[in-house]
C-alpha cells in the first residue's frame, strides 16, 4: 500500500506531463489528421513561439528604447499574458508561408512533404541561432503562477498544474472547432473526400490554409506554455516534434481522442518510470511506442490513413 | 532470357570519380582547403552512398541512419579499448555492431513503408541517440568516447601508418573504392533488381512471389553495415566518437546530402551531395554564420522544384542538349 502512495505524486506529475505532451502534439495532429501532411517543422514553430514569448516577456524587442522602457514597466503578469496571446499570432505568418510552399507537394509522394518540412525546420532553427544566438534563455514566470504549493505533505509546482490546465483549455478549443463548428465539419469532410466537398462549392484550398494556421498557432502556443518548464534553446524544436509524432503514431492517426490519450499515456509512463530510473525515463516512451505499434500497427485508435500509402 | 541492357562491371563514371578523389591530396591545399576536409568528404560520401541503398534504390525513407553510423563509430572505439588495438579487428567490430543494430531495427520496421517507415526510423534513431547520451559507462555520455587512436594498417609484412591526414585519406579512399564498387554490384545484381521492383510496386512484387519482408530487411542491414563502416572510419579520423552524429539533425543531413546530390536518379548522386554539403559548410560558413540557413533554403528549393537534385539537373541539361543536337527524333526514343 505504501508503495502505491509513494507512486501517487509521480502519477499526478505524469498526468500533468501527459496533458502537456498532448498540447504539443495537438497542432501536429490537426495538420496530419485534417490535411494528411506531416509537418516536421512543427517543433521549429514551437521553438519560435517560445522565443517570441521570451522577446515579449523580457522586453527584448526591436523597438525604440523609450517604448521598450514603457513596456518593461508593465507588470510581468500582463507581459506574460500578452506573450501567451501574441506569440502564436506572430508565428502564424510562418505557418502561412510554409503552407504556400507545401502546396506544391500536395498530391505527390508524401515523402516530399516530409523532406520539405525537415528542410524548413533546419532553416528556422538556424534562423533562431542567427537572431538569438546559442545561449539558453529562461522565460520569466509571473509570481502569481510560479512557486509551489503543499498538498498531501508534498510540494507541487504551481506552474506545472497551471500549464496542464492551459493544455486542457487548448484541447477543448480545438475539439470545439473541429467537432462542433461548420468550419470543422467542412474540413473533416474535405479530408474524407476532397472531390465531393469541392463539387459542393467549398473552397478547400482556403480552408486548408486556416487549418494550417490553426496548427501553427497551436504549436507556438505550446511553445510558450512549455518554455518555462523546458528552457529556451535553438534545438528545443526537436525535443518537441519527436514526442509529438510519437504520440500521434501511438494514439493513431486522425483520431482526436487518440492524440489526447496517447499524450496522457506517454506522460504517465514517463512519470512512473522516472520513479525508478529518472535518467532513463524518456526512453520509456519509445519502448511504449514499440510495444503498441508492434501489436497494433495503426496505433490505439487509428484509422486507415495516408501514412500507409 | 538475356537482360535487355547489360550493366558493365566497371563504368567510366566510376573510374572518373575514383581518379578525381585520388588526385584530391595533390591540389586541395592549393585551393585554400585542407586535407582533413577531404577525409570527411570521402567518409560521408561513403555513408551517403550506403544510405542511398535504402532511400534511392529501395524507396524506404529512413530518417534514423545516424544510429548505424554512430554505432559503428562507438564500436570502433570500444573494440580498440577492450578487444584489440588492431585496425582490422576494430573495423570488423564497427561493421558487425552496425549489422546487429540494423537487424534489430529491420525486425520491427520491415513490414512498413512510406511515411510510417520514416517515423519509425526517427523513433529508433532517437532510441540509439538517447542510449549513447545516457550510458556514460559505455559511451562516455555527452563528452563522447575520447582518445581513439588512428591505428596502423598492417598488410602481411608491410605496415602503413595512418597518423597523417594524407595517409588516412588514401586508406579511406581504398575503402571507398571497395564500398562503391560493392554497392554498384549490389544495385545491379538480381537481388538489387528485386529491391527496385519492391520500390516500384511492393504489392506486385509480393504477388510475383518474392518475400518482400526479407528483401527490405536485407537491404537495411547491408546499408547499416556500410554506414557503420563509415562511422568507424569517422571515429578514427576525428580520434573520438560523439553522440551528435546519431542525432536527428545528423540523420537528416545524410538525407539532405543524398537528395541534393541526386540520389533518387543517379548512383553517384550521394557523392556529389556529400561534396556539396561540406563545401557549403566550409565556404558559406567562412563568409557568414548560419550556413545551414542557406544550405537549408537551397534544399527546400530543390525539394520543391527539382527533387532529382544536382544529378537530375545535369541529366535534364544533357537531355536538352541532345534534343537540340538532333531535333528530329522518334517520339518513343524519349521514353526513358
Amino acid at each position: 500500500m505504501t508503495s502505491i502512495v509513494n507512486l501517487l505524486p509521480h502519477l499526478l506529475n505524469g498526468i500533468a506531463l501527459g496533458l502537456l505532451f498532448s498540447l504539443i502534439a495537438l497542432g501536429f495532429m490537426l495538420i496530419l489528421g485534417l490535411m494528411e501532411q506531416i509537418n516536421l517543422a512543427h517543433g521549429s514553430l514551437f521553438a519560435l513561439g517560445a522565443y517570441f514569448a521570451y522577446a515579449l516577456c523580457a522586453a527584448r524587442l526591436p523597438l525604440p528604447p523609450d517604448w521598450l522602457a514603457v513596456w518593461a514597466a508593465v507588470p510581468l503578469i500582463w507581459r506574460f499574458a500578452a506573450a501567451v496571446v501574441l506569440a502564436p499570432i506572430l508565428v502564424a505568418p510562418f505557418g502561412l508561408i510554409l503552407e504556400r510552399l507545401m502546396r506544391r507537394t500536395y498530391g505527390r509522394d508524401p515523402l516530399y512533404g516530409l523532406l520539405l518540412t525537415f528542410g524548413v525546420a533546419m532553416v528556422i532553427e538556424e534562423l533562431i541561432r542567427v537572431v538569438w544566438g546559442t545561449p539558453d534563455y529562461m522565460l520569466p514566470v509571473p509570481q502569481e503562477i510560479s512557486g509551489g504549493f503543499i498538498m498531501l505533505d508534498l510540494i507541487w509546482s504551481t506552474y506545472r498544474f497551471w500549464a496542464a490546465g492551459m493544455a486542457i483549455v487548448a484541447m477543448a478549443v480545438v475539439w470545439v472547432i473541429v467537432e462542433r463548428t461548420r468550419f470543422g465539419a467542412m474540413v473533416k469532410a474535405g479530408a474524407h473526400d476532397s472531390e465531393i466537398v469541392q463539387a459542393l462549392g467549398i473552397d478547400l484550398t482556403k480552408l486548408r490554409v486556416w487549418v494550417f494556421v490553426l496548427g501553427t498557432m497551436m504549436a507556438a502556443f505550446a511553445g510558450v506554455i512549455m518554455a518555462p518548464l523546458w528552457g529556451i534553446r535553438p534545438h528545443m524544436g526537436v525535443d518537441a516534434v519527436v514526442p509529438a509524432f510519437l504520440i500521434i503514431v501511438l494514439g493513431g492517426v486522425g483520431s482526436f481522442w487518440g492524440a489526447a490519450i496517447g499524450g496522457l499515456l506517454v506522460g504517465m509512463v514517463v512519470g512512473l518510470s522516472s520513479a525508478y530510473a529518472s535518467e532513463w525515463s524518456m526512453l520509456s516512451m519509445y519502448l511504449l511506442l514499440l510495444l503498441v505499434v508492434t501489436f497494433r500497427a495503426r496505433g490505439l485508435f487509428g484509422k486507415k490513413s495516408v501514412l500507409e500509402v | 532470357m538475356a537482360p535487355a541492357r547489360t550493366i558493365p562491371t566497371i563504368t567510366w563514371a566510376m573510374i572518373v570519380v575514383w581518379l578525381i578523389f585520388a588526385s584530391v591530396p595533390l591540389w586541395i591545399e592549393k585551393v585554400g582547403l585542407y586535407h582533413y576536409l577531404g577525409v570527411e568528404i570521402l567518409i560521408f560520401a561513403m555513408y551517403a552512398l550506403a544510405y542511398n541503398l535504402v532511400l534511392g534504390h529501395a524507396g524506404l525513407p529512413s530518417f534514423g541512419h545516424g544510429a548505424f553510423f554512430g554505432v559503428g563509430a562507438y564500436a570502433f572505439g570500444l573494440a580498440q579499448f577492450n578487444i584489440a588495438a588492431n585496425l582490422w579487428v576494430c573495423l570488423a567490430a564497427a561493421v558487425g555492431a552496425a549489422a546487429v543494430a540494423g537487424a534489430l531495427v529491420a525486425l520491427f520496421i520491415s513490414h512498413r513503408r512510406g511515411i510510417y517507415y520514416a517515423l519509425m526510423t526517427i523513433a529508433f534513431g532517437q532510441i540509439f541517440w538517447f542510449i549513447a547520451i545516457k550510458a556514460h559507462g559505455l559511451t562516455g555520455g555527452e563528452d563522447g568516447l575520447l582518445k581513439i587512436e588512428r591505428l596502423p594498417a598492417t598488410l602481411g609484412v608491410t605496415v602503413f601508418d595512418l597518423k597523417s591526414n594524407v595517409a588516412l585519406y588514401y586508406f579511406v579512399l581504398v575503402v571507398f573504392v571497395a564500398v562503391s564498387f560493392l554497392l554498384w554490384r549490389i544495385v545491379h545484381s538480381p537481388f538489387g533488381r528485386v529491391v527496385k521492383a519492391i520500390k516500384q510496386n511492393e504489392t506486385r512484387a509480393r504477388f510475383v512471389g518474392y518475400d518482400v519482408w526479407r528483401f527490405k530487411a536485407a537491404i537495411l542491414v547491408i546499408s547499416a553495415c556500410l554506414s557503420g563502416l563509415a562511422g568507424g572510419l569517422f571515429s578514427m579520423a576525428q580520434a573520438s566518437a560523439f553522440p551528435d552524429v546519431m542525432s536527428l539533425h545528423y540523420s537528416g543531413y545524410v538525407v539532405m546530402m543524398t537528395l541534393v546530390g541526386g540520389g533518387l536518379v543517379s548512383f553517384w548522386g550521394p557523392v556529389i551531395g556529400a561534396v556539396a554539403f561540406f563545401l557549403a559548410r566550409d565556404i558559406i560558413g567562412a563568409v557568414t554564420t548560419g550556413w545551414m540557413l542557406w544550405f537549408g533554403l537551397s534544399f527546400v528549393v530543390l525539394v520543391l522544384f527539382k527533387p532529382e537534385g544536382i544529378a537530375g539537373i545535369y541529366q535534364s541539361l544533357a537531355q536538352r542538349r541532345a534534343k537540340a543536337a538532333a531535333p528530329v527524333v522518334a517520339p518513343n526514343s524519349q521514353a526513358r
